[in-house]
């Protein structure tokens, strides 16, 4: 690592507790209500610690022949799914990590899936196809082939989901078997992310620029001048402002007024490499971002993009995920090199918090 | 970061049927003691049980500028992307591409994508030739030349299928297209696979030391002759040829070892630079001297050579001996009735890198000049060739001397894309550059004019 020092935390992030997973932890979420934080690690490692102390409740080992790729936590908390380079998506209850259920695809890797926002559906994506399986694993809906492999899924609604693939974006309705709607642009889709009120599609492209979509008008712009790709986007909660990477800065576009068209993006500078995973607070304008050097920052923002530090710490190896707790009180970070930290997130001084909570 | 060890990849190429799953499979087998990643686009027949077996489609992503050189390979950044998080665990990949694969937008892939060029290098692309189809497979696809043209190994396979002769043209024919690329004959993909593998093919520097004479300049002569001579007056005579004049040196005291025709070479190469001076059938011909026998008239065409002592002596010629039947015998005194006219044989015969005429669209060549560059110069010039003909220009490798700069600078490129970078000190060796270019309908005289425009 490059650029950068060890440093203790700093403003709003304290000490909290650190673990360490065997190899390169790959995905991560809060579950239970936050009581349980998991981790899986590329070798198909699984972790379970408990959220306040980083107890270690259970770990199961070689879950995905080949490897772990991807973890979705169902919205209750209570169970999870697993998917990875064996082509098998595995459903697990989170209390003890027992399997539930084992889908297999086929010969190839599931790299995307996603519990829908009401928790009926998990959207899986296997090579050019997308399927959706109920909670109980039964196979409801399949996609035709897409052009190319999907390479990013995102829920529009509880019965809608956006897939992006090479040139496009489409939406299905999983439920009456439909295209809703279908986005082109001739650009690699490397990333994509909706407004929470599903209108904005926004995608991150292979060519260092962000496309983005207004649904309702079926207006479209590009957003280039990312020195790299930008794998990594984020949307608030009211879909005011979008956070994008592709670079050692976090490029905030606000979606104020006529914005982000003609507009100049917030710049948010202290990684010294390049941004390697966003996430916003579940509620008001707080962000946090990590980056290759293994350093973590949190950022209060305002409506226009621009924004301010408030917290910091260091991860240690490139931060792989972040993940806000359930209700904002501590941040937990992923790490390359199987490092797992969890950091409260709290005032320092005795003055009342204002604009977030 | 830069020190960090990066897992070499080595992408092997050519049409289906051409042994690409054989020779995979003798790498997995052989190189058993290493953990190899195999990215395969091409569903074969045979399993390969060794080592990780990935399949993945071949996606080819263009971007919607429509630049060339950012069109990369989806399937390989997706995978690789997923790889590299375990690269402890790996010490190799391969990638298997499709017979039909274009390999540029694959090296590209390499080079473009920033997270990819961190933690992998390209060791080489390695390109199999079914010997026994590849003459048809080149007149109907670009595919099948672009695979030669990026080729940094080609590999003459299933040679047991076609004749030796057949073989010698087909590698005159490839060499033409690229002569960048080392050569390997095998039957059933049987190649030592140290010659596959490890090759940091895109590292200058080693092909330099492992193949010196992949810059073999092109004289402008295709035929050496040595003759050891007494005393006396000789004729060359020359019959009916393809040209009606042709170049000739010719040079008092040759020697016939390989050394010696190298050196006699390089000096006729600064002599053929002079203007040509003409002579006529009965001329005699000078010693050391850029001469162009005027070969217009009909029948045998004699030109005398006067020997002063016993001595080796040699003919430097435009074209090959055998295209004018080109012969040299002892003129006899005139009151000698002796009629029999011996030929006297050449003591030594050099045939040189001959310029065959193929009319292949795809070729290369060697630009080797001595000096230094103006570094603006050249990267102005550099930059609206590779703007304006980057699509045709597949491959670019070479070094430079910048003026002022005590480093040699090396040049790296696919399509568009280059890089330069400054690589060991010059010390005290003269300072000189050679670029080889490799693409399509390249106008090697052009290029090379503008390249001397970037001379200090």
């Amino acid at each position: 690592m490059s650029g950068i020092e060890a440093f203790s935390p700093k403003g709003m992030l304290h000490e909290g507790w650190s673990a360490q997973a065997e190899d390169y932890a790959i995905a991560c979420g809060w579950a239970l209500q936050g009581k349980t934080f998991l981790v899986g690690d590329v070798a198909g490692g699984l972790y379970a610690f408990e959220g306040k102390s980083g107890k270690l409740i259970w770990q199961t080992r070689n879950t995905h022949k080949g490897g772990l790729l991807a973890m979705s936590i169902h919205p209750d908390g209570n169970a999870f799914a697993t998917a990875g380079q064996d082509g098998h998506v595995y459903l697990w209850e989170s209390h003890e990590g027992k399997s539930t259920n084992d889908l297999e695809l086929g010969k190839g890797w599931v790299e995307h899936i996603k519990w829908s926002p009401d928790g009926k559906f998990l959207a899986v994506v296997f090579t050019k196809y997308v399927y959706i399986f109920d909670k109980k694993g039964k196979e409801r809906w399949r996609s035709k082939a897409h052009p190319s492999t999907v390479s990013a899924i995102a829920w529009s609604n509880s019965n809608e989901l956006a897939t992006a693939c090479y040139g496009q974006v489409t939406f299905f309705d999983v439920v009456s078997d439909k295209i809703n709607q279908k986005l082109e642009w001739r650009g690699s889709l490397v990333s994509m992310v909706l407004s929470p009120n599903g209108d904005i599609v926004a995608c991150g492209s292979q060519d260092n620029s962000v496309h983005f979509w207004r649904r309702s008008t079926d207006q479209d712009s590009e957003m280039t001048g990312y020195p790299g790709k930008p794998s990594h986007l984020a949307f608030d909660q009211t879909g005011t402002v979008l956070a994008t990477g592709g670079s050692d800065r976090v490029t905030v576009w606000s979606f104020q007024g006529d914005g982000p068209e003609g507009t100049v993006p917030g710049e948010l500078m202290l990684h010294t490499e390049p941004i390697s995973c966003l996430a916003f607070s579940h509620s008001g304008m707080l962000l946090a971002s990590g980056a290759r050097d293994g350093s973590v920052f949190s950022w209060f923002l305002q409506k226009d993009g621009q924004g301010d530090p408030v917290g910091g710490a260091f991860a240690g190896d490139l931060v792989s995920q972040i993940a806000w707790h359930p209700d904002d009180t501590a941040l937990a970070a992923i790490n390359a090199n199987g490092g797992v930290t969890v950091w409260d997130f709290k005032v320092r001084t005795k003055t009342v918090p204002q604009g977030f909570g | 970061m830069s020190n960090k060890q990066k897992v070499p990849v080595t992408i092997l190429t050519g049409f289906l049927g051409s042994g690409k799953t054989t020779l995979l499979n003798r790498i997995l087998s052989e190189e058993h003691g290493k953990k190899i990643a195999v990215i395969e686009n091409e569903y074969g027949e045979v399993g390969i049980d060794q080592g990780l077996v990935i399949n993945a489609d071949e996606e080819v992503f263009e971007m919607s500028n429509g630049c060339i050189c950012c069109t990369v390979r989806g399937d390989l950044i997706r995978v690789l992307g997923n790889l590299m998080k375990r690269r402890d665990k790996f010490d190799y990949v391969l990638v298997e591409t499709t017979g039909l694969a274009d390999p540029g937008p694959v090296a590209q892939t390499f080079f473009m994508d920033d997270e990819i060029r961190e933690e992998f290098s390209l060791d080489g692309i390695v390109t199999l030739v079914d010997a026994a189809h590849i003459e048809q497979q080149l007149g109907r696809s670009d595919e099948s030349s672009e695979q030669v043209a990026f080729a940094d190994v080609l590999v003459l396979n299933k040679t047991d299928l076609v004749t030796d002769e057949s073989l010698d043209n087909l590698e005159s024919r490839l060499r033409d297209m690229n002569r960048m690329a080392r050569f390997i004959r095998s039957k059933q993909a049987d190649v030592s696979i140290d010659t596959v593998l490890n090759l940091s093919a895109f590292d200058l520097d080693q092909v330099l030391k492992r193949r010196p004479t992949f810059l073999e300049p092109e004289y402008p002569f295709e035929w050496t002759g040595v003759y050891s001579l007494e005393k006396g007056r000789y004729e060359l005579s020359l019959e009916e040829g393809p040209d009606p004049t042709m170049s000739l040196v010719l040079l008092s005291n040759q020697g016939k070892d390989e050394t010696a025709l190298n050196t006699g070479a390089e000096s006729c190469v600064r002599l053929y630079a002079e203007k040509e001076q003409p002579i006529n059938p009965g001329d005699i011909v000078p010693v050391g001297k850029h001469v162009s026998l005027q070969l217009q008239s009909e029948g045998t065409k004699s030109f005398l050579i006067d020997v002063d002592k016993a001595r080796d002596i040699g003919l430097f010629t435009q074209h090959t001996a055998e295209e004018f039947n080109l012969k040299i015998t002892k003129v006899k005194a005139s009151n000698a009735d002796d009629q029999n006219v011996s030929t006297i044989p050449p003591i030594a015969e050099r045939v040189w890198v001959a310029e065959h005429e193929h009319d292949d669209e795809v070729g290369s060549f060697a630009i080797e000049r001595v000096g230094d560059v103006d570094p603006e110069k050249l990267n102005r010039w550099l930059s609206r060739l590779l703007s304006e003909k980057g699509v045709d220009i597949f491959r670019t490798k070479g070094f430079i001397s910048y003026a002022g700069e005590s480093r040699r600078i090396v040049f790296q490129g696919v399509h568009m894309l280059f890089t330069a970078q400054p690589d060991k000190e010059w010390g005290n060796e003269p300072r000189h550059n050679q670029l080889v270019f490799i693409g399509r309908n390249l106008d090697e005289a052009e290029m090379s004019r503008e390249f001397d425009k970037c001379l200090v």
